[in-house]
């Protein structure tokens, strides 16, 4: 201004302060030029002048009058003026953005992390739970199962099946399927998959279509010929997704099967949900029930039924019927000696989303919600960022309202510009999400159902959006109506500096928000600490064998090269020695199935019972082993001998039991020596005599209760039950081989050997006993690391947002401190005013935080392992992290704030 | 854009066609316009400015940056620039004014 004449400055006062600041020198160089232009026209500079006094005394009313108007909406683009103006405030908010890199990179990153991991876990949970299952009307699917009291829920039987297929009226169609191994030759190197042997109907049951060729036909079910239809998966894999496929041989098990047809690819049934057959198969075959197996009564309860419901028919209704067929069975079907078992026996119905994903639904949820709450805490951070700065923008703000903003217009403004940085995160987020997801599943136990179907669809889409604009005004809310309002008081002041009575409100509002951080990180930490501290709990659980130096590997032998059970033994025979005589071999024994995973129950009898028994349901566990079993295992052995060698076909027939089953039936007696049998006491099997005791291992998982087992000698079994291919049983051992050496470098030995008596035979699931134990425990190591993941990265983010609170108000406080260490305060006590001020929010946040972390842990309830959801040592570790983070946080502001050098804080402003 | 522009007074119509062809500080504008109507519309700082700001808030222009090698009549002079719909204000106003003229011409008052 000081270059314009003089006379411009009274005129250019005139003016209000908002508008004159932006238009002084404009004006003041326009006015000068006016003059000078006037004066070429030969008017005189007076005249001029006094024209210009009175038409800035004209313009500095109507501009006064324009500013105390709100300005109209815009007339000149009608309908689009709104999204005309966002879009400049979008512009305007990029620039911004621009401008301070390091803070938009900050708030963009975290806002990214959060909606990116929002939108991994909503991916799952929409690919899981919210999508319906890939099949016509999936909500008429139920799937049927038999029961006894008492009993964990069993498969049909084929009889059972076939009369109730016969009876039931509520169904438009019923199908059974089994799960089943096949080794698959001809196409590639042998290798063993996982199979399905299913009805003709079951393709017409779920409502698909096969992606090529057909289903089967009845006639191909009922008169059992080698037909196959392969997964999507499979023909991809092996026959290069050509279609001619359909129509082509497939060897399974050494025969030959025709290919009549290729299953659509959005679906890989069987799922893993329900608790049996529940593998995907990479190849389907008719079930075909042969006639052992429709003669089977009492035994083989092993197809699940999966079966479409009349439409009208209701649930209820439905499963009334089946309790009748049920009973009518029992009566009419079965035979009389078994008509008292058959009458225990029960049908249960579920809905097959419901049996398929209702194991996960909980874990799921919880997932979902403490991700949310993440994204809760960083958007309290960023509130508190923007706070921060919108304290800074002041003047512009004002200036903006003083030119006819509206307090509205601010706020968005503000909200705008959050927005932007929500979407600039969420398209982060996304990228992150997609490789977030990927990584979920790849760490995920194998049991997540429906884990194929999972992706990103137009649903996970809105949830991002929707997820994004939520963040936006969860951390813009605040800010927007905090700046706006101290723009307008700033305003109206014309000062510009924010006065005690803002600085003393704001403090109230970061409290609130830290409080709110501490509260909801508290909630979290305990229900990670809950997680955590039950895996452990898990992971300190015997097994009951040693685990370290152990290897397993399955082989089996299909029945086309291996027809008699002679053949079965004469291989398993030679193979247990080849390998017990490799160097460094320990011991070498084989068992139908590996601890942990013991899929055998069967029902027995004990010759003279204790009275005290008779009660007990008698069921047990059984396992059938060869070889060095319990020595390479290093099963303890309590009494008596384990099996060995000496237990032949020609021997007594012999059961080793485990310390539970000795002490449920004969307590406070010697098991060894005693008898029982399989089957019930008016219709058992041969006398087994009992000749040993050893000590508990887990058969379900190490979750699970022990269980009553029986370990019988493979070797006893008779060469029709081995030969069986039935249920293929006995065809299946699983060798475990003790070793001196890393057991892993024995596996190529141990490959040389199956090779040297069978080439074509694949060795399969070759794993160590450490990893079938971690196996195990796979769901919970699952849940504890994400829980536990999202439990600190809410604690990080609430102690960043502690600090940074503490650290903005040491330095508006900067005076105040000098005033207090002039006037003799050592730097001791500054410290521990500001540790005192962070940790009463800290414990504002605990007092809060913790009755919802007692309510909320309530949820885990199902989820934890020998823990109670208020597990004192949790609570109160969960509450001692958190306060030495945040005593940690607060450190750095406390001692800058003791380091304040009176002189300099006083000399400021 | 279902409506009609409305119609625009004759000042802010002279400032949008003196802003038509290049960006201008308000000098630039006052000359513009004074030139073309040959002297009979001047439009004085005070008025103008306050009627560039609202133009400024209707949307029909903006402020810009000043261009380098702008002429600086002491102080930063203030450019702006006409944004799309005021160059589509302008023109439904030139057209407006057009049917007038049309229709001055069928009327014989003007030769054709």
């Amino acid at each position: 201004m000081r270059l314009h004449a003089w006379w411009t400055v009274p005129l250019v006062r005139l003016y209000p302060r908002a508008y004159r600041e932006r238009h002084a020198a404009a004006l003041a160089a326009t006015m000068q030029a006016c003059v000078e232009q006037e004066r070429q026209r030969g008017i005189n500079r007076w005249v001029t002048i006094a024209r210009l006094a009175l038409d800035a005394l004209c313009a500095s009313i109507l501009v006064r009058r324009d500013l105390r108007r709100s300005p109209p909406a815009s007339q000149f683009s009608p309908g689009d003026s709104l999204m005309h103006s966002i879009l400049h405030d979008v512009r305007y908010s990029i620039r911004l953005i621009a401008r301070a890199p390091l803070f938009s990179m900050l708030v963009i990153a975290t806002l990214a992390l959060a909606i990116g991991a929002n939108t991994s876990i909503f991916s799952v949970v929409n690919g899981v739970l919210l999508r319906s299952l890939p099949f016509a009307e999936p909500d008429r699917l139920v799937l049927l199962h038999k029961g006894m009291t008492g009993q964990r829920m069993f498969g049909f039987s084929a009889p059972d099946f076939v009369a109730f297929r016969e009876r039931a009226r509520s169904y438009d169609g019923l199908a059974a399927y089994r799960t089943v191994e096949f080794e698959l030759s001809s196409v590639a190197a042998p290798e063993r998959i996982k199979a399905a042997r299913i009805s003709a109907s079951f393709i017409d049951v779920l409502g698909i279509q096969p992606a090529l060729g057909r289903a089967f036909t009845s006639e191909e079910d009922t008169g059992r010929q080698p037909v196959a239809i392969l997964s999507d998966a499979l023909w991809r894999r092996s026959f290069g997704a050509d279609p001619s496929a359909v129509g082509k041989p497939v060897t399974l098990d050494r025969r030959a099967y025709t290919i009549v047809g290729v299953m659509p690819a959005r679906s890989a049934f069987p799922y893993s949900g329900p608790r049996l057959n529940n593998l995907p198969a990479a190849v389907f075959v008719p079930i075909s029930f042969s006639d052992i197996e429709l003669r089977a009564f009492g035994s083989m309860y092993n197809n699940s039924v999966v079966a479409r419901l009349k439409s009208g028919v209701s649930m209820e209704q439905a499963r009334a019927e089946a309790t009748t067929i049920s009973r009518q069975v029992g009566v009419d079907v079965y035979p009389a000696e078994l008509r008292a078992f058959a009458s225990n026996l029960t049908t249960t119905m579920t809905l097959m989303q419901e049996e398929v994903v209702g194991n996960v639904r909980r874990v799921l949820y919880v997932l979902l919600g403490a991700v949310g709450v993440v994204l809760l805490i960083a958007c309290a951070d960023i509130a508190c960022l923007l706070l921060t700065r919108a304290a800074g923008r002041e003047r512009e703000l004002a200036i903006r309202m003083a030119l006819g903003a509206g307090r509205g217009r601010v706020m968005r403004l503000i909200l705008i510009e959050t927005s932007v940085l929500a979407c600039a995160g969420a398209g982060i987020g996304v990228a992150l999400a997609w490789w977030g997801q990927r990584a979920l599943l790849a760490s995920a136990p194998i049991d997540i159902p429906r884990a194929q179907e999972i992706g990103f669809d137009s649903r996970v889409l809105a949830f991002t959006i929707a997820v994004s604009m939520a963040a936006a005004l969860i951390a813009g809310l605040l800010p927007a109506w905090e700046a706006s309002r101290g723009a307008s008081n700033a305003a109206l002041k014309e000062g510009g500096r924010t006065g005690g009575a803002g600085g003393a409100r704001q403090r109230r509002i970061f409290a609130g928000l830290v409080t709110l951080q501490f509260a909801c990180a508290v909630v979290l930490l305990a229900g990670g600490g809950l997680l955590i501290r039950s895996f452990v709990r898990l992971m300190a659980v015997d097994p009951g064998f040693k685990t370290d130096q152990v290897v397993s590997a399955a082989t089996s032998l299909p029945a086309s090269s291996y027809r008699t059970g002679a053949d079965v033994r004469v291989f398993y025979g030679r193979l247990l020695e080849g390998v017990r005589k490799l160097p460094g071999v320990v011991a070498v024994g084989a068992a139908t199935d590996l601890p942990l995973t013991v899929r055998e129950r069967r029902a027995f009898t004990v010759e003279n019972p204790s009275p005290a028994s008779t009660s007990l349901a008698h069921i047990v566990a059984n396992d059938w082993v060869a070889g060095q079993y319990f020595e390479a295992l290093g099963i303890r052995i309590v009494s008596g001998r384990p099996l060995s060698d000496v237990d032949t076909l020609v021997s007594e027939p012999v059961v080793v039991v485990n310390e539970t089953l000795a002490r449920r039936y004969w307590p406070g007696e010697n098991a060894v020596g005693r008898r029982l049998a399989w089957g019930n006491p008016d219709n058992h099997g041969p006398w087994m005599r009992v000749v040993g005791v050893i000590g508990d291992i887990k058969q379900a998982g190490l979750s699970a209760a022990t269980e009553s087992q029986t370990w019988q000698p493979w070797a006893q079994m008779p060469d029709q039950a081995l030969g069986s291919n039935l249920t293929g049983v006995f065809r299946s051992m699983r060798l475990m081989v003790r070793s001196q050496v890393p057991p892993v470098s024995l596996v190529s030995s141990i490959r040389d050997q199956v090779r040297a008596l069978d080439p074509a035979l694949p060795v399969t699931e070759i794993q160590t006993l450490d990893e079938v134990v971690a196996a195990s425990a796979g769901p919970q190591r699952f849940n504890a690391a994400l829980l536990g993941g999202f439990a600190g990265i809410a604690l990080l983010l609430a102690a960043v947002g502690i600090g940074g609170v503490l650290a903005i108000t040491v330095s508006r406080r900067t005076q105040e401190i000098g005033v207090r260490l002039a006037l003799g305060a050592d730097a001791a006590a500054v410290v521990r005013m500001v540790l005192r001020q962070g940790m009463t929010l800290v414990a504002a946040g605990l007092v809060i935080g913790l009755p919802l972390a007692l309510a909320a842990t309530q949820l885990l309830t199902s989820l934890l392992f020998e823990t109670t959801p208020h597990d004192v040592a949790v609570f109160g570790g969960a509450t001692l992290l958190l306060c030495l983070v945040a005593c940690a946080a607060c450190a750095a502001p406390a001692i800058r704030a003791s380091r304040v050098d009176p002189m300099r804080a006083l000399r400021i402003d | 854009m279902a409506r009609p522009l409305p119609d625009l007074p004759p000042h802010w119509f002279q400032i949008l066609l003196a802003l038509a062809d290049e960006d201008r500080h308000g000098l630039g504008i006052m000359s513009d316009v004074l030139g073309r109507t040959e002297g009979r519309m001047k439009l004085w700082p005070g008025m103008l400015y306050r009627n560039l700001s609202r133009l400024v808030d209707e949307g029909l222009v903006v402020e810009i940056d000043t261009p380098p090698g702008a002429a600086s009549g002491g102080g930063r002079p203030r450019f702006y620039r006409l944004t799309s719909t005021g160059r589509r204000a302008c023109a439904a106003e030139a057209e407006r004014l057009n049917r007038f003229v049309q229709a001055a011409r069928r009327k014989k008052l003007l030769k054709a």
